[in-house]
């Protein structure tokens, strides 16, 4: 498994974890009543905060877990990462992203769509950051595979 | 995606460029071995600039590492 294919399974994982932490707190206001607009932009808040945090100790503990089991592999003091991203690995990434940017908008067009049938707009809001999140899995998941299957 | 239509010699030309190992040819032409194994397994097709490089590191023509072969592939 190369260093970019270690970064994408970390940063899926990461943002599996918020996924699942938005969605056990949306889930938990709306059963004890709290689906307010104080509550929801405070989670909002908390997932955007935990997205930019975890993704850069996720990184930095990426580069240091690869350098230990280098070094453990080659018997090296300072060994080489292959940290850098070449020409495929940028294809692959603006594969990633493409992919992300389109199930984004899916999700924004889906989440505008709610106006229409008279929901609130604390649902729109809702809905909104659940496909951003859900659009980052899709595009490493979409990266991951093209990894794996060729491109 | 998948199997590309671009099949290459680069596994055989480095057999006999003294058995050179994946990770030398990487350093030399500017890649991750990750590519070179994509492409060695034919599941990457490189752009001209790396498949020139390839080829310069070999020495030979382009057309001795990669062909391209459409009809075998889409039978």
């Amino acid at each position: 498994m190369s260093f970019q294919e270690k970064n994408i399974t970390v940063s899926l994982a990461n943002f599996s974890l918020i996924l699942t932490i938005y969605l056990i707190s949306l889930f938990l206001m709306i059963q004890g009543g709290s689906f307010n607009s104080t509550n929801v932009f405070r989670l909002w808040g908390i997932v955007i905060a935990l997205a930019v945090l975890v993704t850069i100790f996720a990184t930095i503990l990426t580069h240091i877990l690869s350098a230990i089991v280098q070094a453990i592999k080659t018997g090296e003091e300072n060994p080489k990462i292959e940290d850098f991203a070449d020409e495929r690995d940028r294809l692959i990434d603006l594969r990633g992203t493409q992919i992300t940017y389109f199930v984004s908008s899916i999700g924004a067009f889906l989440a505008m769509l709610t106006f229409v049938l008279g929901q609130p707009p604390l649902v729109m809001f809702s809905l909104l950051i659940f496909f951003g999140v859900v659009a980052q899995i899709v595009g490493d998941v979409s990266r991951l595979v093209l990894y794996r299957k060729g491109f | 995606m998948g199997q590309s239509l671009i099949s290459n010699n680069i596994r055989k030309l480095r057999f006999f460029h003294d058995e050179m190992t994946q990770q030398q040819l990487a350093e030399k032409v500017g890649v991750t071995r990750q590519t070179i194994i994509a492409m060695e397994q034919e599941k990457y097709s490189p752009s001209l600039e790396l498949a020139f490089r390839i080829a310069r590191v070999f020495g030979v023509p382009l057309e001795e590492v990669f062909s391209y072969d459409d009809e075998s592939k889409s039978r």
